[in-house]
């Protein structure tokens, strides 16, 4: 589980989030909208440990994270979470298979056989099982998004952080994109995503970041109860 | 470690250009400081070597003929000078005077032998301290009037090893000698000298119908002067030509300053130029992988994201800049050794016959240090980076580098 609690942050004196209270269960498929600009994606890194708030805890299964070590940090950023950006995030000087086996090494350990093998799985999962050896140039941006999709699997975690992971693409690739991350879902791990793709929302919870603050999307209950206990699988 | 060694190659390859130019500017650097390194440990090498053969600590020569003598004893040029032998034990009862040994110096005529024309000095086996106990020790026994004992650099153009020389008959003024030994290189005079017994070089002198003008048995060259224990040369040398206006009194530093004034200036040169390129391949490398570090900020966020320790970002960075300064230290070092082995002759040339190269261990040593210099300059140069970049926030990073 995933608790923010009073979450606050800061830019040159101009507050971005304010107070931000959310729960996101295992397992939640979540959905975080708002505009450009709004905070969503401080929003994420805060709770992915990329950046600092300024106030509040993030407690990731029961652990405040901002608590650890910047080592304990690193490796529960390895092991616990996975992160697919907006931008493309492949190494161009790695073929899309070490890129996909990066965060293993980054774990401490030289890829073996089996992390081969299983990165070989990831790879044909999201539909490019043929790219392994080629470079992430040679690669359309749909293919070089699952190629990240893949990496964030690497590790088996248990939450992916999705920031806009279908902003540049088409429809039908979005489609298809969206469609992965569904599956990732039914498979227990929790999804949570930033997008402007709210024809999506029906695929789980969505909370609009707005004024600095979390709200139900479209309006309901509070965001903690909305993307909260009941929200499982998608559903 | 080895996924860190496996990126920054990969890095490396990215700007294959760029890697390569700062690889370049490092290799310069380290080649012009190689080469003046090499030239200084030389210069040291050849004063030490000159200072512990040249066996006297002064030599008295006729005062007119200064600047000759120094041209016999730098560089063996063959030229003759003579004073009265009654000179020696004038010189013999100055104060801090120990021992004093003559010599005569002769022109070589025919010197088939070599390919040079040699200088010939007649000594006195049985008083001499310079050349006999090198002889004493190396043939068991004093030079023999049949024998004479050559320089390191007289006769190995014709016969090729040295060694092989030893025992060979060569003729000099008509007259059969047998070689008895060489003498090791020294980078003085001696190594262009060949040595024959005193009462031998004078009858010569009387027996050859070529030599233009016989010398007598009381002419002598030059005295050669040990001094007592703890005298200072220098002041013994000044009390000698105070006492004797007619003469000049060389020290072996003086020698040995004559010599160097030419070459340090060439080293100081390339010290400099060094120092120049040094500074400019810093400055360049420097600006160019802080460059590089910054157009990879979003991706060293990414590192992190994906679970990097700063630890790693930072032997990423600096051990990418240890790589290039590596690299551009061994090219360096390379580059300058191919300099210094293939200018070695015109180097030789343009200081004089007496610089004495420097050995494999003082070459490895140079190498080393440089090659150190060369990695410490590479860890300096990567540190400043790896602390900026290794310290963001993976979101700062990610942002920044966008």
């Amino acid at each position: 589980m995933i608790r923010l609690e009073n979450i606050g942050k800061r830019y040159q004196r101009s507050d971005v989030l304010q107070r931000i209270d959310w729960r996101i269960a295992d397992s939640a498929f979540v959905l975080v909208t708002g505009r450009s600009g709004g905070g969503k994606t401080t929003l994420l890194s805060i709770m992915g440990g990329l950046t600092r708030p300024d106030e509040g805890r993030v407690l990731i299964d029961d652990v405040d994270i901002w608590r650890l070590s910047e080592p304990e940090l690193a490796a529960l950023r390895n092991r616990k979470l996975g992160f697919v950006f907006q931008f493309p995030s492949l190494i161009p000087t790695l073929r899309v298979l070490d890129n996909v086996l990066l965060p293993i090494a980054f774990g401490g350990r030289s890829p073996n056989r089996e992390d081969r093998e299983f990165a070989g799985s990831l790879l044909a999962m999201v539909g490019i099982a043929d790219k392994e050896k080629a470079y992430p140039s040679q690669l359309s941006g749909g293919q070089q998004r699952r190629a990240a999709i893949a990496r964030a699997l690497i590790n088996r975690p248990s939450i992916i952080l999705a920031d806009e992971p279908t902003g540049d693409l088409d429809e039908s690739t979005e489609a298809e994109i969206m469609s992965l991350f569904q599956n990732i879902n039914r498979q227990g791990v929790t999804i949570v995503m930033v997008t402007h793709a709210l024809d999506y929302a029906a695929l789980g919870t969505a909370c609009l970041l707005k004024n600095q603050q979390l709200f139900p999307y479209p309006a309901g209950p509070s965001p903690e109860s909305a993307a909260g206990e009941e929200s499982r699988h998608g559903e | 470690m080895r996924q860190v060694f496996y990126l920054v190659r990969k890095n490396l390859r990215r700007k294959p250009f760029r890697s390569w130019l700062m690889i370049g500017c490092m290799a310069l650097a380290c080649a012009t400081l190689f080469l003046a390194a090499v030239l200084s440990r030389g210069i040291q090498d050849t004063l030490q070597t000159s200072r512990e053969r040249f066996g006297a600590d002064i030599v008295v020569v006729p005062a007119e003929a200064r600047d000759e003598a120094l041209s016999v004893l730098i560089s063996g040029d063959p030229t003759t000078f003579y004073m009265p032998s009654s000179l020696e034990a004038k010189v013999r009862q100055t104060p801090g005077v120990g021992r004093t040994s003559a010599q005569v110096f002769l022109r070589s005529l025919d010197a088939a032998c070599c390919v040079v024309q040699v200088a010939l000095v007649g000594y006195d086996p049985e008083r001499d301290f310079t050349i006999a106990p090198w002889v004493l020790r190396k043939t068991g026994g004093p030079q023999r009037d049949n024998q004479i004992i050559v320089g390191a650099k007289v006769i190995s153009a014709v016969v090729g090893s040295p060694e092989k020389a030893i025992g060979q008959r060569l003729i000099f003024m008509g007259k059969p000698f047998t070689v008895a030994t060489i003498l090791e290189p020294t980078g003085l005079g001696t190594d262009y000298t060949v040595f024959l017994t005193l009462n031998v070089a004078y009858r010569l002198t009387w027996e050859s119908p070529l030599y233009p003008v016989p010398v007598n048995k009381d002419e002598i060259s030059a005295i050669m002067v040990r001094v007592e224990d703890g005298e200072d040369p220098a002041a013994v040398a000044g009390s000698i030509e105070a006492k004797n206006p007619e003469v000049a009194a060389l020290t072996a530093n003086l020698l040995t300053r004559f010599f160097s004034r030419e070459l340090r200036t060439l080293v100081e040169i390339l010290f400099l130029a060094g120092g120049v390129f040094s500074f400019l391949a810093l400055a360049l490398t420097g600006s160019l992988f802080a460059l590089s570090v910054r157009q990879r900020l979003r991706e060293i966020g990414l590192f992190r994201a994906m679970g990097a320790r700063r630890k790693v970002v930072f032997q990423l960075i600096v051990l990418e800049a240890v790589c290039i300064a590596g690299a551009g230290g061994l090219l360096g070092v390379l580059a300058g050794f191919c300099a210094a082995y293939f200018s070695r002759d015109r180097i030789t040339e343009m200081i004089g016959n007496m610089y004495i190269w420097p050995g494999g261990q003082s070459l490895f040593a140079v190498a080393l240090l440089i090659l150190l210099a060369a990695l410490a300059a590479g860890i300096l140069g990567g540190l400043y980076p790896a602390c900026r970049v290794s310290g963001l926030d993976p979101y700062e990073a990610i942002r920044k580098g966008e």
